[in-house]
């Protein structure tokens, strides 16, 4: 099983979370799963990590819709912290939205990270695949 | 007396009081009066018997052949000849010979009697060159010359006035008969009475009149008279006549022109103006008068923009008229706003064309301007239109992805926990996944109510706005809340005065008020106790409402877009379910109003909802 040291989880949908934690267990062995309701919750979550001299995670499940602070704008934070490792954030989420994906298009390019989009359902295959270091 | 002459001369002919010679046969000269010597300066001495072509030398041969004629002529009749004698410069005389008989009545030689005709002649002269420079004049002009002599009822008129009447030069003309060429009525009677007038008491007249030729053509003349006086009495009528068919045909048709032009300027939908330099008014057409509001284009003439327009309006105008005039650069088809000074504003779409004088320069300038006014108010209703229109589908749109993203979300999760609940072993997860669905499943309903009260909202726009009392809704909604009020410990300041009135449907502004207010106090600061401040006034037929809080505030850079979204939330509240903003804009927007915010984070936020006026 590909082993993997830190995964971080972003989404306000208890069920998602639960599905994608399941999931995860399945397919990776990783001790380090945090999970933040919304984008504010986990850019500070981060952050800390950070201060703590921890590396910050090496995947990221990131929603759109959240409340307080949403996916796009965790992520235009995210891009300015000056991190040790590259990153993979996946997208999860079920818009369809073309606003979205033009987003999603732009930040490709404004990051080193890899930035990857992908629509809900997502299977445990899916997941197998998109769990990977950057 | 030399020798030679045996004769003497007669003392009876020496008297005589004219230039008179008596000759021989031969012409030589036998006797001459004193005067002829004098009129001719000869010398006596040398004349007697010397032959009268010697005398004269500038005697033509024709004449001499003449005098024989006389000598052998058994009448005693003379006959007139002319001759030049050069002695005393250039004049003319008449000569009248008569054959000089003895008692025998036997021809023995000629008397001739000299007379200075030269005054006589060069008077003739005189008459003829007059004459033929008015002959020159009447062919050249055209204009012809009449004389009615009225002692004897002659009237002689000239080549040009026959041309006129169409008859050849021998023709006649008789008085009457020129007055009746004149057309029947107006024109007959009035050159009767003029010709009588002249007759009667010397007038003189000028008319156009009209007249028919001897071929029937029907021709205008212009006919003027004046008296011929002879020792102070009136002896007769003189005048000219001047076929001026052509020139009243031109007249006729300059004049159809004109009002051709008038015409058509006067009922083209466009206000038409000339203005001079000085930007005065000097025509105006029909519109531009119905524009102002005035009968009649006097009211108008010689008034300057400064007069007729409000004085901003005027200076604009004052400004065109100039660049215009200056540069003889038209102005085309440039939208202006007009103000008349009692106020009344149209929008016109206007041209000014220069008029340039002869020496290049402007002497003003033709305006040409059409009322768009009503083409703006349609434009402006179509531009709102638009605007509605975008607006809802961009709402639609919205709308759409709302529905497909909360859907899809739910459907996705039931997809993956029933794929989960499949494949697991386990009876506790089992137990734990099909609670997992049954939450799915109350979340999928709660958001189907939640859409179908948005669907119900939009298309019900048709629901009846009634005129309600604000201040009474307000008390209503303050009593449903109070439980909830007195627990935040919340108080309420209302400024809205009793008679301020909204139209609205009225289940919506409970909950458009309920919102707001439970809002304000949910989101209340915790360290002090949150206050609602509510106001009322009236804006460009809005009744706004103003719900002022002193709650957490929203940083509006950030939330601004999504605050009124649906599913947003943008405090860490449990109880926040993010769809209460939403559906109360889709409120205030079915009853054609809006809603506005403005906030400071940890001052509090200010909605201010506006209700339309009108239906």
């Amino acid at each position: 099983m590909n082993k993997i040291e830190s995964i971080c989880i972003i989404d306000d949908d208890p069920i998602t979370v639960f599905g994608i934690q399941k999931m995860l267990s399945l397919v990776v062995d990783c001790d380090d799963i945090a999970v933040y309701r919304n984008g504010k919750l986990a850019i500070e979550g981060i952050k800390k990590r950070i201060e703590e001299n921890k590396k910050a995670p090496q995947v990221i499940f990131l929603d759109i819709n959240m409340p307080i602070m949403d996916g796009w704008q965790f992520l235009d934070e995210f891009i300015t912290l000056d991190l040790m490792n590259k990153v993979r954030v996946n997208i999860i989420t079920s818009s369809i939205d073309t606003f979205d994906l033009q987003n999603w298009e732009n930040f490709k390019k404004k990051t080193e990270h890899t930035i990857t989009y992908n629509n809900k359902p997502i299977r445990k295959e899916h997941v197998a695949e998109i769990t990977k270091i950057a | 007396m030399n020798g030679t002459k045996t004769t003497l001369n007669n003392p009876l002919v020496k008297q005589l009081p004219t230039a008179t010679v008596f000759t021989n046969k031969k012409f030589e000269v036998i006797y001459a009066s004193d005067k002829f010597f004098s009129d001719f300066s000869f010398d006596t001495n040398k004349t007697f018997g010397k032959p009268i072509n010697e005398l004269f030398t500038t005697i033509s041969e024709d004449w001499e052949k003449k005098l024989y004629n006389y000598l052998s002529d058994e009448t005693h009749e003379g006959n007139i000849n002319y001759s030049l004698n050069s002695a005393s410069g250039s004049k003319w005389y008449k000569w009248t010979c008569a054959a000089w008989q003895n008692e025998t009545n036997e021809t023995i030689g000629l008397i001739i009697h000299f007379e200075d005709i030269t005054e006589k002649k060069l008077k003739d002269e005189e008459t003829d060159q007059l004459q033929s420079l008015l002959d020159a004049m009447c062919m050249i002009s055209k204009i012809g010359v009449w004389d009615y002599d009225m002692i004897n009822d002659k009237l002689v008129c000239c080549d040009v006035v026959r041309e006129i009447y169409g008859v050849s030069k021998d023709y006649e003309f008789s008085f009457d008969n020129a007055i009746a060429s004149y057309k029947d009525g107006y024109s007959r009677n009035t050159i009767s009475m003029q010709v009588h007038e002249t007759m009667s008491k010397g007038k003189t007249w000028d008319e156009k009149l009209q007249f028919t030729t001897a071929k029937g053509e029907e021709v205008w003349v212009q006919v003027a008279g004046m008296p011929t006086y002879l020792d102070g009495k009136i002896v007769g009528v003189k005048g000219i006549l001047q076929n001026i068919e052509k020139q009243v045909q031109t007249e006729n048709k300059t004049k159809e022109n004109e009002l051709l032009l008038r015409t058509l300027i006067d009922n083209l939908p466009l206000n038409v103006f000339i203005k001079d330099t000085e930007s005065r008014k000097i025509l105006v057409n029909k519109s531009e008068c119905d524009y102002m509001g005035v009968d009649s284009p006097d009211d108008l003439l010689g008034k300057s923009d400064f007069d007729l327009f409000h004085e901003e309006i005027a200076s604009i105008s004052r400004a065109e008229d100039l660049h215009v005039m200056e540069t003889l650069i038209p102005m085309l088809g440039k939208e202006t706003i007009n103000i008349t000074k009692d106020g009344r504003q149209a929008t016109f779409l206007t041209s000014k064309i220069p008029l340039t004088g002869n020496n290049g320069k402007a002497q003003g300038l033709v305006g040409i301007s059409m009322d768009i006014s009503d083409l703006k108010q349609k434009e402006q209703e179509l531009r709102d239109l638009i605007n509605v229109t975008s607006q809802q589908n961009k709402k639609l749109v919205n709308f759409a992805h709302i529905v497909s993203h909360n859907l899809r979300s739910h459907t996705a999760n039931f997809s993956m926990l029933l794929d989960f609940l499949t494949n697991e072993k386990n009876e506790e997860e089992k137990i734990q996944i099909v609670k997992m669905l049954t939450q799915a499943s109350d979340n999928l309903l709660e958001t189907l109510e939640n859409l179908n009260e948005v669907v119900a909202i939009n298309s019900n726009v048709n629901l009846e706005r009634k005129p309600i009392r604000l201040n009474q809704r307000i008390v209503s909604v303050k009593r449903n809340l109070k439980e909830f009020l007195v627990n935040n410990n919340a108080k309420i300041v209302n400024s809205i005065s009793e008679h301020t009135t909204v139209k609205v449907i009225p289940s919506y502004i409970d909950s458009i008020l309920m919102n707001f207010i439970t809002n304000a106090v949910k989101y209340r600061h915790p360290d002090r106790q949150p206050i609602i401040n509510l106001s009322a006034t009236s804006e460009n037929g809005f009744i706004v409402l103003s719900i002022e809080d002193n709650g957490l505030g929203i940083d509006l850079k950030k939330y601004g877009e999504k605050l009124f979204g649906m599913y947003k939330t943008f405090h860490d509240h449990s109880d926040s379910r993010g769809i209460g903003l939403y559906i109360t804009k889709n409120q205030i927007e079915a009853m054609n109003g809006k809603v506005t915010v403005a906030s400071e984070v940890g001052l509090g936020t200010t909605f201010k909802i506006y209700f339309n006026e009108q239906n």
